[in-house]
């Protein structure tokens, strides 16, 4: 006959009213680990989608996800003839904000090396890869669009050919892929007024040369909106993914590249690692302390309940008492309930969180550490808290129940 | 005719200076096997003190408790495990039936029976019930129960561990006359039938032809036993015991 399960029987509405507030406790914390572990995988998926062994940044950098790094884009021709070397790869990266049919999207830009990265590594949800050079998009589905969709950007209007699944930059920011060159024309596109004094600004430069006073027609050539090569310069690169060679050693290339005096290599740990620094450092910190606090508070409701339930149970435990029950037996009355709460409280959680987390805007990652760890500090929480009540039953006097 | 418990000399003050109470002034008491006691006296003399000393449930702070001719008591200081002793071989009735309100009229006697280490405690149980005539109300909670009824169960509690020793504090105070009748005769045949020592504590000097011996208190002192026609009651006692 187990004392504590025979009492929850008898007071099951409020035993199960306080589990289920309990619950809600519980499911934030655990919510609050999947988001930060949501984080810390969502800042690895921006390089683990790219699928590069190396990525090579602009010289005392720390990449394009850090800060501005700018490579000129001869590098990725440099960079795939090193031997070991199998594919080099240009990459741009930038976060646009764009109003579209009364929505603010907010995306990540990524620029594929078109022809040789088409995407076909993505995580493709449905769709393709991109099959042209320019117009096509590849976009997360969190974006809420549809192939088929066309989004205007720039002055580019790009169709949807692809959706992927779980590619967000840690920010929570919806991840595009598109042609280097398409993200060229979207993040560098200048208005109107700006490409007008650019050219005029041109024909005055070329009309001061000897050249252009000579040849004066040169200057309409300037202002032509078709022509523009001399005076802008090939935009550059953020980054050149390299891929080893099976059979070559990645230190050996990485050193090898390293030695390049514009450049900085980084491992792909290496560039995950900088990536986790800069975006979730301090969102760790701010989310470790919310569950130290909120694990606290549990405590301490727990603490709670259990100390009153105990107290309403004095009398019993006085006649328990007098019957010789012995301590084990007393303090199993009380530690079994608080067991018995937190374990209530940990499923009713989980059945919540299986309702809830999927429609949270952050992705709630529950790790194999947090399914193993939650169980075991909720059980340390209600074991902690269940002290207070356990000492009470302890000095209860068996004496008492004689009285009257 | 054996000696089931033992106090001698016993005192237990409360308070301080002034204020200080003894609650029990020297008391010596024996009962005796099969044998069942009335505690008489008026309000503060000392009486419910008593019970739980010779409960253990709250020694005395001078004086010997001995229980089967073993010293388990002694100034204050146990000197036997009072738990154990509690558990295997005393039982209590109170005024109030002080069931363990979560459990069950059967529950209540069955834990009581575990915790004495009764082989099956559930069979006890439903066996102490049908005794006392509250066999159909074992399902029914404390709350759910009358006080007749709490009070028969409370006893079947008692019972639970074939008790040496019941001691029973004013358990017919909430109880109407023709209840707190049955009650007593009930107590009288724990002593008569199943040879357990029985003491109660009691106001109500219309049920004094049940019982065998007679004490009395006053301010913490002890009178008796004046034996109520001894004579009668060991006649009417078979020895046998259940
Ligand atoms: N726990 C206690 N603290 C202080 N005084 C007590 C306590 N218990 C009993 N007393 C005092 O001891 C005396 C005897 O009490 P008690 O044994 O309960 O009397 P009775 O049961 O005969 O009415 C009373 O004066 C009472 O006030
Ligand atoms: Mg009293």
């Amino acid at each position: 006959m187990n004392l504590a399960l025979r009492d929850v029987r008898r007071h099951l509405p409020r035993f199960v009213g306080t589990a289920a507030g309990l619950a809600l406790l519980f499911a934030v914390v655990i919510a609050m680990q999947g988001i930060y572990a949501g984080m810390v995988d969502d800042a690895k998926i921006l390089t683990r989608t790219m699928g590069a062994d190396l990525w090579v940044v602009q010289r005392d950098t720390l990449g394009p996800f850090a800060e501005a790094s700018r490579l000129d884009p001869s590098l990725v021709r440099r960079a795939a003839v090193v031997p070991g070397v199998a594919r080099a790869r240009g990459y741009t990266y930038a976060i646009v904000q764009r109003e579209h049919e009364g929505r603010t999207l907010r995306l990540a830009l990524v620029g594929l090396s078109w022809p040789d990265d088409r995407g076909a590594e993505l995580p493709l949800e449905r769709g393709r890869e991109l099959s042209r050079g320019r117009g096509e998009l590849i976009v997360d589905r969190t974006l809420g669009l549809d192939l088929g969709d066309v989004l205007p950007l720039g002055d580019e209007s790009l169709e949807v050919v692809g959706v992927t699944r779980d590619t967000l930059t840690s920010a929570g920011d919806a991840v595009a892929f598109l042609s280097i060159a398409d993200w060229h024309s979207v993040v560098d596109a200048s208005p109107d007024e700006a490409l007008r004094l650019e050219r005029e600004r041109a024909r005055a430069r070329l009309l001061g040369t000897e050249l252009g006073r000579s040849q004066p027609w040169l200057s309409e050539l300037a202002i032509d909106p078709r022509w523009r090569a001399p005076v802008l310069p090939e935009p550059p690169l953020h980054a050149v993914l390299v891929d080893v060679a099976p059979d070559a050693s990645p230190t050996e290339v990485e050193a090898r590249l390293a030695g390049w005096p514009d450049v900085r290599v980084l491992s792909t740990p290496a560039q995950e690692q900088v990536l986790l620094d800069s975006v979730v450092g301090r969102a760790k910190l701010q989310i470790g302390l919310f569950t130290v606090i909120l694990t606290l508070t549990a405590m301490v409701v727990v603490m709670m309940v259990l100390y009153t339930l105990a107290v309403e149970k004095t009398h019993d435990i006085a006649v328990l008492k007098l019957l010789g029950a012995r301590r084990p037996t007393i303090a199993g009355l009380v530690l079994q309930q608080a067991w018995l709460l937190g374990l209530l409280a940990y499923l009713v959680a989980v059945g919540i969180g299986a309702m809830l987390y999927p429609t949270f805007p952050r992705r709630v990652v529950l790790t194999d550490e947090i399914r193993f760890l939650a169980p075991v500090v909720i059980f340390v929480v209600t074991t902690g808290a269940s002290l207070l009540g356990v000492a009470h039953a302890m000095r209860v006097d068996a004496g008492k129940v004689l009285e009257g | 005719m054996s000696v089931s418990v033992r106090g001698e000399g016993l005192v237990k003050r409360f308070g301080r200076g002034e204020a200080a109470v003894r609650a029990l002034d020297g008391v010596s008491i024996a009962l005796d096997d099969g044998v069942i006691a009335a505690l008489l006296g008026p309000s503060g003399s000392g009486k419910s003190t008593l019970v739980k000393a010779l409960g253990l449930v709250q020694l005395p702070d001078e004086g010997v408790i001995h229980f089967r001719d073993r010293v388990v008591a002694r100034d204050g200081l146990a000197v036997a495990d009072l738990a154990e002793l509690r558990r295997s071989h005393l039982g209590f009735v109170f005024q109030k039936a002080n069931l363990v309100s979560f459990l069950s009229a059967r529950e209540n006697v069955e834990i009581a029976a575990r915790i004495g280490g009764q082989r099956d405690p559930r069979a006890r149980a439903e066996e102490l019930l049908a005794y006392l005539d509250v066999g159909h109300r074992a399902k029914a909670y404390p709350e759910e129960l009358s006080g007749g009824e709490q009070q028969r169960v409370a006893i079947a509690r008692a019972l639970a561990n074939r008790p040496a020793l019941v001691l029973a504090d004013e358990p017919t105070a909430a109880l109407d006359k023709e209840r707190g009748r049955a009650v007593m005769e009930l107590l009288r045949r724990v002593a008569h039938e199943q040879g357990a020592a029985v003491l109660v504590v009691t106001h109500d000097h219309r049920a004094m032809d049940v019982f065998d011996v007679v004490y009395e208190m006053e301010d913490g002192r002890l009178t008796g036993p004046l034996a109520r026609s001894r004579d009668d009651a060991h006649a009417a006692a078979p020895t046998s015991a259940t």
